[in-house]
């Protein structure tokens, strides 16, 4: 009868311990800084895993939104005499919540879920605990470069996404539709703050870069080492991570554009 | 060395004592926690009760710290082999000598040339994990094990699902290591011949508990059902064969209605 | 593979994203560093009303931007608006005193900006002089209140 009431309680109590787990290896990793600037190389070798290699994904879909960004505005700007304001509209739309988001849910997908199972497959071939038996701690070698890696790289996609989005935007308004590049940029330029838009939008890739990678790198180190385990949590980091960005932009436009 | 430690659930009340010097085989019918016994030896699991001495440090109450200068003194193979895949044949044995030795490129590469060519691999140093046979890369992982000379040098499962030149030469390996360089072995495995063959001392563990220790000789002699059934490798006798089920008449006879209700 | 080639890769990465931020400072917010002070000087303008006029608008004559507006604060003295223009060196000594200043709009939902037509006077505004003569934004109720009042007129 309390069969169900127990299976709530089991599910939280899981939830938590899970929730305790996965900060004492955020903690954990984060102390592992010195060993990552000691060992610089290994931070490197992660930001062109995570980094470099998602350029081509993150370049060629910031095109393409870009240029649907240019299309739809145009077709709705026009029909009030207003597509001047073209620039500003593709580029607020981008730096303030597309580029954040967009690359970070590409960035959950593609670099995340294989630090995910690289992580789960190190742990099932006892490649962590034969790093432990060596006495290397395998958070400050394993974890620790690939959580920064991450923080540095997701940024880094997310700026060359705005601006290949722009770009893009540029493609379709100016060069086929005829908006007047003057104006395209002239009202970018009137409209866009520094302060206020980019930088608020690489504050909330950082934000991001952060959540997405620490859940992708708990779950590997967490995960079951099993196939089956392997294979579910890195379907958890794509879920849980694309949930956080998602959840977590709503938070931060809030905090940061809420005001007006 | 001592070795004290009691757990519940997979060990209770165990105890046991490793000697300094000499091959210790534990063997035992799978799921005997024979690999539970090296992790907590290693310091990787802890012990809900008691206590695991080596060499004087209770591992479970040392620091982190502690716990891993303690760990360059272990070497440990594991099943698996669990070579770091993303790093050359060269840089797996490389890495123990790069991470706690502050040694010139060079002498690294003569010492890794070293350990590479005791087990007959140099060869292969430019290699990557993926490339190797299963042998191969549990000999690389023997050869990184043993790169920092370590004073234990654990070994779980090493002869399983290896050919029969390459069991010969493990067997020979391991009994040159522990001579060569006086370390103390442990070695885990249900291999009896090999295991008979190398150790100084065997210890047969079954349901948690030590059921006889001793030489190889008086493994071999010993009078108790369990110990036979497993050195003759019977399947009935008081170590149950098959997992716990109702009567296999019964359950062909009246399989279908059964299925059915259940 | 080798080391050097990622390596590089990751110096050109870093790199390439710096120089994207750099270009969405200055192409795309138009950030202007050495612009406030160095080429530009003051002018007040006062405004009985400056409907949607926002900080960083353009000012124009004869529809060429020839500077921004620096500030919007109201003037406790007189009630009204008083806009600060920062107006381009190229133009200084070149607006008379009696210039006049209205507030216009880009399209139908465009920004709004300043629009400067240069009058007679043979005097030039200096740096921080004012313009009195002023044309304040429509506003749209204000529109739709005097059209109802001249038809009921009729």
């Amino acid at each position: 009868m309390f069969g169900w009431l127990q299976q709530i309680g089991h599910r939280v109590l899981s939830i938590v311990a899970g929730l305790g787990r996965s900060a004492q290896l955020l903690l954990a990793a984060l102390m592992g800084l010195g060993y990552v600037l000691k060992n610089f190389r290994l931070l490197i070798k992660q930001v062109y895993v995570t980094g470099v290699l998602s350029i081509a994904i993150i370049g060629v879909s910031g095109l393409f939104i870009g240029m649907v960004l240019g299309l739809q505005g145009y077709s709705i700007l026009v029909d009030f005499g207003a597509e001047d304001a073209l620039g500003q509209m593709v580029a607020l739309t981008l730096l303030r919540e597309l580029s954040p988001v967009v690359a970070a849910l590409l960035f959950a997908g593609r670099a995340g879920s294989a630090l995910t199972a690289e992580i789960g497959l190190m742990k099932a071939t006892e490649q962590l605990a034969s790093m432990e038996m060596i006495g290397v701690d395998p958070v400050k070698r394993v974890i620790a470069p690939r959580l920064y890696a991450g923080i540095i790289a997701l940024p880094l996609l997310c700026i060359l996404f705005s601006i290949i989005g722009v770009w893009g935007g540029m493609l379709v308004g100016v060069e086929w539709l005829g908006v007047f590049d003057g104006s395209y940029w002239g009202n970018m330029q009137a409209s866009v703050s520094f302060t206020h838009d980019v930088m608020n939008g690489v504050i909330k890739s950082i934000v991001f870069a952060f959540v997405v990678t620490w859940i992708a790198v708990f779950q590997g180190y967490d995960l079951e080492p099993t196939s089956e385990g392997i294979s579910r949590a890195t379907t958890k980091t794509v879920v849980h991570g694309s949930l956080a960005v998602l959840g977590l932009d709503f938070v931060l436009t809030a905090l940061m554009f809420g005001d007006f | 060395m001592t070795f004290l430690r009691e757990k519940r659930a997979i060990f209770s009340d165990l105890s046991l004592r490793i000697p300094k010097g000499k091959i210790t085989a534990i063997m035992g019918p799978s799921g005997t926690g024979k690999t539970t016994l090296l992790r907590l030896i290693g310091g990787q699991l802890k012990p809900d009760q008691g206590d695991v001495v080596v060499d004087g440090h209770s591992v479970p109450s040392l620091s982190r710290k502690q716990l891993f200068e303690l760990r360059q003194r272990m070497g440990m193979l594991f099943q698996s082999g669990a070579l770091f895949s993303e790093l050359t044949v060269f840089e797996n044995v490389a890495f123990p000598l790069r991470v706690h030795t502050k040694l010139p490129e060079d002498m690294i590469r003569d010492l890794v040339l070293i350990k590479l060519e005791s087990v007959g691999l140099r060869g292969a140093r430019d290699l990557m994990p993926s490339e190797l046979s299963g042998g191969m890369s549990r000999r690389v992982a023997l050869a990184r094990a043993i790169a920092l000379d370590p004073e234990l040098m654990m070994y779980d499962e090493p002869f399983v699902g290896q050919d029969p030149i390459t069991l010969g030469v493990l067997v020979k390996l391991i009994r040159q290591l522990n001579d060569a360089l006086n370390m103390t072995t442990v070695l885990v495995s249900h291999d009896i011949d090999e295991c008979l063959s190398i150790a100084d001392h065997v210890c047969v563990l079954s349901g948690g508990k030590v059921l006889v220790q001793g030489s190889p000789e008086e493994i071999l002699q010993s009078d108790l059902s369990e110990v036979k059934q497993f050195i003759q490798g019977l399947p009935d006798g008081p170590v149950p064969f098959r997992y716990p089920a109702n009567d296999f008449a019964e359950d062909i006879l009246f399989a279908g209605k059964d299925g059915v209700a259940g | 593979m080798t080391t050097r080639w990622i390596e590089i890769s990751v110096g050109g990465f870093v790199i390439a994203g710096a120089l994207a931020l750099l270009l969405l400072a200055f192409k795309v917010s138009g950030l202007d560093i050495n612009g406030d002070d160095e080429d530009t000087y003051v002018v007040y303008a006062h405004f009985n009303n400056i409907g949607g006029l926002k900080p960083r608008a353009k000012v124009t004559m004869a529809g060429v931007t020839i500077g921004r507006v620096a500030a919007v604060e109201i003037d406790p003295q007189w009630y009204d608006a008083k806009v600060t223009l920062r107006i381009d060196n190229s133009m200084k000594d070149k607006l008379s005193t009696d210039t006049t200043a209205m507030i216009l709009t880009s399209g139908l939902l465009g920004e709004n900006y300043i629009g400067l037509v240069v009058g007679a006077e043979e005097d030039m505004l200096a740096d921080g002089g004012e313009i009195r003569d002023t044309q304040p934004a429509l506003v749209l109720e204000d529109l739709i209140g005097k059209f109802l009042s001249s038809m009921g007129k009729e």
